[in-house]
């Protein structure tokens, strides 16, 4: 018998069949993936499972028992826990404080943070995962801060562990770390569900896929049976292109950037004397663990941060310490790293979205006015033509979905047309289907004969794109790279501060 | 000045410190839960008048004080349910709140008593004083005559909700509502309830701020008494950083404010003193605004850069 058994959940939100008859089953000790493109229904799925949604119809069976789960509580109490993709972390609060919050170890009606503390100790001892108990949460990187999420849940006395997109916030080291831990627990006899639209994820760790698409399963077998090719088919329901890089004439410098200084939060020199340069017609990627100042590095080039001294020019043009709205006027475009904080606002509108930057520019405004009618029409024809997702040009950029909201920053960025284009993280937390279109933007922009500076902390993706590649560590370039001579072990070295033996 | 009028001076921060004091103890509460709340004012004076009204009508210290209790902690209710529940505008509902209250206390006044301004006499009763040190100790005999027992009760509350904050479970919970509303709901806490309850917990601390501002030293309730007690409090509570502790020497920093802007009525021009204690308000409202600004500003960037 199945130790959790899902039978035809359907989920209808108004018009949207979000889950449709969709049923699997999850055995002890198991480590069953879910994947699917963003909106395929496997988070819906997954927060009926948790409690966090109610099915239109359909059955959950735990231990052969039917359930019914009305919040979080219920399905906890069945021993099911969630470890969400957005942290329900109290920052302020200590470690310890969130391990035990809901089941607080008390000595008569006050809150034993002692005992607190201990009990974080041996749960941190039975499973192997390590953290300090005293810390404030906030001062715990995003990795550890999933621990703790993680430890909550075991402390909940979890057997059914749901994993949403873990690894969707973070670095590869930190997954690596996570896959070992999700491995320790299944052997532990804990059954896992890990959500993900990472392939490579799903081939480190499951035992077996379930693959879901438009709401529906499509695909469900075990590991050893299937491919890479296979599950990418499935999830996307066509085959995947394969990337040409088109040859382009290189042209001349656009970006130039001499001897830069930044200084970074806690007065720590977070770029530190670095030089690059940018040609037309090419795409330049930067490697590197993320906060060895790359985010510091963009945010000095496009106004964002003041630099110490050095020069940056866009075109020829000297723009260094100038504000955002002339450097971009210099030809500059960008895609930021974090898009709700610098791409766009969750609380505008898709058009207010599009057209930022171009508002107040001809053709969409003259003098001051805005014309509504070509703002309308621009803003249909982009989002068209980038392919988005949406109901309505009056919904909330935060409704989107986040591979939706990224394409309605790249689209808007792309129609600038500028000749020199930043591309911070752009397909972070995308699916395949957005990374492949996200990729193939950035390679329609160099054939039309503009420079991409790619920054991501994806190797693979800035090896497979690059004409050029140089390495940052510590705010330095530690290393440059052409599309020949670039070796993942080289580049790898580089990235963690290492020295390359030139003999 | 002599010392006699020093320890008057110090007797008079003492009594003036006890309104804000609850109303700061209701204010950070409220922080808190993340619920801005700008009743307070309103709070106070609801309470004051119906404490009077029954004091008026029973000569009874328990039941006016039991009856300015009730009606400040309705009020909070009523703001707590417009504002949480019904998500109505903070600053819309508690602008209104002050303005009926304020509006209603005085055509009651009239619609009651038949009388304008203020109501006091007609053996209306005030509360227990606490037993003073003797006469032969001259300077504890001055600081602490005419003293009640709620101008002790505002510090052990103080004390009391510290415990309860910061020692206590439920306490804990009350805590994390405001520093991660989403994240305590997916706990198992309820938020609005808790949010509710501490509002309506700070309109009964700010109902014993009323009493003791309508029946400690003199016996009177007049219209508007409260007279910005309840912003003076916000600042108050700010200038904590919401902590119940602090909050006693915060309250006592405008305790001094109103009583020196009394006490130097007789040095300066009146209507210049009278306004020391608001224009400290706007000063500490706008300094400790712009710590906080920066201070999250600063994690705003750091924020940034990790992500």
């Amino acid at each position: 018998m199945p130790l959790v058994e899902l039978k035809d959940i359907t989920k209808v939100y108004g018009t949207l069949i979000a889950n449709d008859k969709v049923s699997l089953e999850l055995n002890k000790g198991e480590i069953l993936a879910v994947v699917g493109e963003n909106g395929a229904g496997k988070s819906t799925l997954m927060k009926i499972m948790y409690g966090l949604e109610q099915p239109t119809s359909g059955d959950i069976y735990v231990n052969g028992e039917k359930q019914r789960f009305h919040d979080p509580l219920d399905a906890i109490g069945k021993g099911i826990g969630m470890v969400q993709q957005h942290f329900m972390l109290i920052e302020q609060f200590t470690v310890a404080e969130n391990i035990v919050y809901s089941k607080e170890p008390r000595k008569g009606m006050f809150f034993d943070r002692t005992a607190a503390i201990r009990i974080t100790e041996e749960l941190c001892e039975k499973y192997g995962l390590y953290i300090d108990p005293r810390e404030k949460v906030k001062n715990c990187p995003v990795g550890l801060q999933q621990r703790i999420e993680i430890l909550k849940v075991l402390y909940q006395e979890a057997e059914i562990l749901i994993f949403d997109e873990p690894s969707a916030v973070l670095t590869p080291q930190e997954t690596n770390q996570l896959l070992d831990t999700i491995r320790t627990l299944a052997g532990m006899g804990k059954s896992i569900i890990l959500i993900t639209h990472k392939l490579n994820e799903v081939f480190a760790v499951a035992d077996r896929v379930v693959v879901m698409r438009h709401g529906q399963v499509v695909g469900n077998m075990p590991i050893k049976e299937t491919n890479f090719d296979e599950l990418s088919f499935l999830m996307v329901g066509r085959q995947l292109t394969n990337t040409v890089i088109p040859e382009v004439e290189k042209g001349e410098v656009c970006l130039e950037v001499n001897d830069l200084h930044v200084t970074g939060a806690g007065s720590k020199e977070a770029v530190d004397g670095l030089s690059m340069h940018v040609d037309r017609g090419e795409i330049v990627g930067i490697a590197g663990v993320s906060g060895n100042g790359q985010s510091e590095l963009i945010r000095a080039i496009t106004g964002l941060l003041p630099a110490e001294s050095g020069s940056v020019k866009i075109n020829g043009i000297e723009v260094t310490n100038l504000p955002p709205r002339d450097i971009r006027d210099s030809g500059l475009s960008c895609i930021p790293e974090d898009r709700y904080l610098w791409g766009c606002a969750r609380e505008a509108t898709l058009e207010e979205t599009c057209i930022m930057y171009l508002h107040n520019k001809e053709p969409l405004s003259t003098g001051g006015w805005l014309h509504k009618k070509k703002i309308h029409s621009f803003v249909s024809e982009t989002l068209e033509h980038f392919d988005v997702r949406y109901t309505s040009v009056f919904q909330k950029m935060g409704e989107l979905s986040g591979g939706n909201a990224q394409k309605v920053v790249l689209a808007r960025e792309v129609m600038q047309h500028s000749p020199f284009l930043i591309a911070a993280e752009p397909t972070r937390g995308l699916d395949i289907g957005a990374i492949e279109y996200v990729h193939h933007a950035l390679l329609e922009k160099k054939k039309a004969g503009d420079c991409v500076l790619l920054v991501s902390s994806e190797l693979s993706e800035v090896m497979s794109l690059s004409d050029r590649i140089y390495v940052m560590y510590d705010g330095r370039i530690a290393g440059e790279f052409t599309r020949e001579n670039a070796v993942e072990e080289s580049l790898g070295l580089l990235m963690m501060g290492g020295k390359l033996n030139e003999a | 000045m002599t010392s006699a009028y020093l320890i008057s001076i110090i007797n008079s921060i003492l009594r003036m410190t006890t309104p804000i004091l609850f109303a700061t103890l209701g204010c950070l509460l409220c922080n808190k839960v993340n619920v801005f709340n700008i009743a307070l004012e309103g709070q106070m004076l609801i309470a004051a008048f119906a404490a009077i009204s029954v004091n008026y009508y029973t000569h009874s210290i328990l039941l006016s004080m039991l009856a300015g209790v009730a009606a400040g902690g309705l009020v909070g209710f009523i703001v707590g349910v417009f504002q949480v529940k019904l998500k109505a505008k903070d600053m819309i509902v508690g602008t209104s709140m002050n303005l009926l209250v304020s509006s209603f206390t005085s055509y009651m006044l009239y619609v009651l008593f038949a009388t304008r301004g203020s109501l006091t006499g007609n053996g209306m009763v005030g509360l227990h004083k606490i037993p003073n040190f003797p006469e032969s100790m001259p300077v504890l005999y001055g600081m602490f005559k005419n003293l009640t027992y709620l101008d002790v009760f505002g510090y052990i509350a103080a004390v009391l909700i510290f415990i309860f904050l910061y020692r206590t479970v439920p306490g804990f919970h009350v805590m994390s509502v405001g520093l991660n509303k989403e994240a305590t709901r997916s706990l198992g806490t309820k938020v609005d309830m808790t949010q509710i309850l501490a509002v309506t917990m700070s309109g009964i601390l700010c109902g014993l701020g009323g009493v003791a501002l309508c029946m400690g030293n003199v016996v009177i309730f007049t219209e508007g008494m409260s007279a910005g007690r309840g912003y003076m409090a916000m600042a108050a509570s700010s200038l904590a950083g919401a902590h119940p502790l602090g909050a006693i020497l915060s309250s006592l920093f405008f305790g001094t404010a109103v009583a020196s802007s009394i006490a130097l009525q007789s040095y300066i021009n009146g209507q210049i003193t009278l306004s020391f204690p608001y224009i400290m308000t706007i000063l500490i409202m706008a300094v400790s605004g712009y710590i906080k600004y920066r201070r999250e500003n600063r994690h705003h960037i750091r924020k940034g850069k990790t992500k």
